[in-house]
């Protein structure tokens, strides 16, 4: 119970009313995940403290933060919840060094994290000294982070801090996140609305979807409800496969899981052979749901977890596809991104 | 070359000037501050009277000190009761006066700053653990710096110049409250005056100038660190 962040916030914002409630736990990195003008960046203001509950209660680890029926509201500054923003929002009349210095020196007594070791770790320490006006959106990105890292936290919010990098920048600067994950073992809360992302990072889900809570749980689980399916476009409907399951094909990722996209996996009712596919995956069929657009999709229970796959109708009836029946799922490891 | 006189005048000027800005900064930084919230109560209200003595005829503010801080006026009284001081009629009234006539240009011109700071990064900094008044200290003022420093010239340049309050509470003494242009106002009560006036016009528009002229370029400046 009490090494969880819990929340119970309502939050009124002109028409817009935030109503979440979720508890995930203090160690992991949680999805914040849903469209946006979800109430996603709300949320994490008011987690941090900067936006006052109309009611409801904040606690992390047990420890109140917030709590409307008891008149507690503990002021951002002595949270010791650390907030990276989307704008980095990097203090202009200081370089580089200067901002993350800043975050050092508030830091409770006992927290060692100098300068120069967080500047080598998100390799920035050549750019220590510039003025950060001088620092591209990755740069900025990564001070950002080094200086909320800095300040250490009990708990660090990130509200799409990659949102403005792409490709290779963006895999770089959640494989950072991992890392510092992983040395420092910051528990953290991570908005993203890219499934990948979310999957490559999170071992808890919180969806947010017009000021609700739509689902919340472990990854693998809570992405599989049909609120949470509901959230994604038509062509993200997947699972979550852990890494190990794939035998072969990519070692170079240091994600945990995948998602694996349901338009990406071939059904067989027979164990296939002669294929090129190197991951083969035997499952039960559990659901078959027709869809809409005149597919389905298959649910399989694998002893890897669920695995997704959409066929035409012709090739379900073909298959003789009901609930119960074996079927070998084939995945082509380069689909995964 | 100025004479003796001329450059006692403009020493005194430059003195009551000083003063005034020394004293009124900490308490216009704080009323500035204060504006300069959005949600503040009563906001018209306090702008207002922040903004009084502009539109307040000077001599009325001079009298209105003297209703206040002179002999037998409740301050007065007891700053004499008290320390000894008379700031009636004495170079620190000078000071005084020049003080509340220049509060209001150097309150608008440290707010602009304040305002001109994103309030975003006072919740950057909430979120590193520092308090309100930590943020006030480190990001605040800091960043308003190149528009206090602003103010406190354009204040001090028009503080030279100031006349109304100065004569009505601090009156015209030679050698003691006699500022440039009560010595302008003196010299032409005098048949002939006008060329001595000439100078005295010269100096008061030269120190005015350069004041102007550097407050313009630290604004300009300040601008550009703002927009980093």
């Amino acid at each position: 119970m009490s090494d969880e962040l819990e929340v119970d916030a309502q939050v009124v914002q002109g028409a817009f009313t935030l109503d979440a409630q979720f508890a995930v736990p203090c160690d992991g990195i949680t999805a914040l995940f849903g469209p946006s003008g979800g109430g996603k960046s709300t949320l994490l203001a008011a987690i941090a403290g900067l936006k006052k509950l109309q009611r409801g209660r904040i606690a992390l680890g047990g420890k109140v933060c917030e709590d409307r029926a008891a008149n507690v509201h503990i002021p951002p500054h002595r949270r010791g919840i650390g907030l990276v923003f989307q704008d980095a929002r990097l203090f202009p009349h200081l370089t580089a060094r200067q901002n993350i210095a800043y975050a050092r020196k508030r830091a409770p007594a006992g927290a060692h994290l100098e300068v120069a070791e967080v500047a080598e770790f998100f390799d920035i320490a050549s750019l220590l000294d510039r003025p950060v006006s001088n620092l591209s959106g990755g740069e900025k990105s990564r001070v950002a982070l080094a200086r909320a890292l800095a300040s250490a936290p009990d708990y660090l919010l990130l509200d799409e801090p990659f949102a403005a990098l792409d490709g290779a920048r963006r895999r770089n600067f959640i494989e950072t996140l991992l890392a510092t994950h992983r040395k420092y073992g910051l528990p953290m809360m991570v908005v993203t609305h890219n499934i990948d992302d979310a999957t490559a990072m999170a071992s808890h889900v919180v969806a947010l979807k017009d000021g609700r809570v739509v689902a919340a749980g472990p990854f693998g689980t809570a992405t599989q409800l049909p609120a949470f399916r509901a959230l994604l476009d038509s062509g993200d409907v997947g699972s979550a496969l852990a890494a190990d399951a794939l035998r072969k094909g990519r070692a170079d990722n240091i994600a945990r899981q995948f998602w694996l996209r349901a338009d990406y996996v071939l059904l067989a009712s027979e164990r296939p052979q002669a294929i090129s596919a190197r991951n083969i995956i035997k499952g039960e069929v559990r659901v078959l749901l027709p869809e809409e657009s005149g597919s389905v999709l298959v649910e399989l229970r694998t002893p890897e977890g669920v695995i997704l796959s959409r066929i035409t109708k012709e090739a379900a009836a073909e298959l003789a596809l009901v609930v119960g029946t074996a079927s070998w799922a084939i995945v082509k490891a380069h689909t995964l991104s | 070359m100025p004479s003796a006189d001329e450059l006692q005048i403009l020493g005194t000027s430059l003195s009551v000037a000083f003063r005034a800005i020394i004293w009124s900064l900490p308490f216009a930084i704080a009323a500035a501050y204060t504006l300069s919230r959005p949600r503040l109560p009563g906001k018209i209200v306090w702008d207002g009277l922040a903004h009084l003595p502009i539109i307040l005829p000077p001599v009325l503010v001079g009298f209105l000190l003297l209703m206040i801080f002179g002999r037998r006026g409740p301050v007065g009284a007891w700053l004499e009761r008290v320390a000894g001081i008379h700031l009636a009629f004495t170079v620190e009234g000078a000071a005084l006066a020049t003080a509340v006539m220049t509060f209001p240009l150097l309150v608008r011109s440290i707010r602009l700053g304040f305002e001109a700071t994103d309030e975003r990064l006072f919740e950057a900094a909430a979120v590193l653990r520092a308090s309100p008044f930590d943020r006030l200290v480190t990001i605040a003022l800091p960043l308003a710096g190149p528009c206090i420093v602003a103010g406190a010239v354009t204040a001090f340049a028009a503080g030279m110049g100031e006349f109304g309050a100065v004569i009505t509470f601090a009156a015209n003494i030679p050698g003691q409250t006699r500022t440039l242009p009560l010595a302008i106002y003196t010299v032409l009560q005098e048949p002939g005056g006008e060329s001595e006036a000439m100078r005295l016009a010269v100096g008061s528009i030269t120190v005015a100038m350069c004041g102007l002229v550097s407050a313009e370029m630290l604004q300009r400046w300040a601008r550009k660190r703002l927009a980093g």
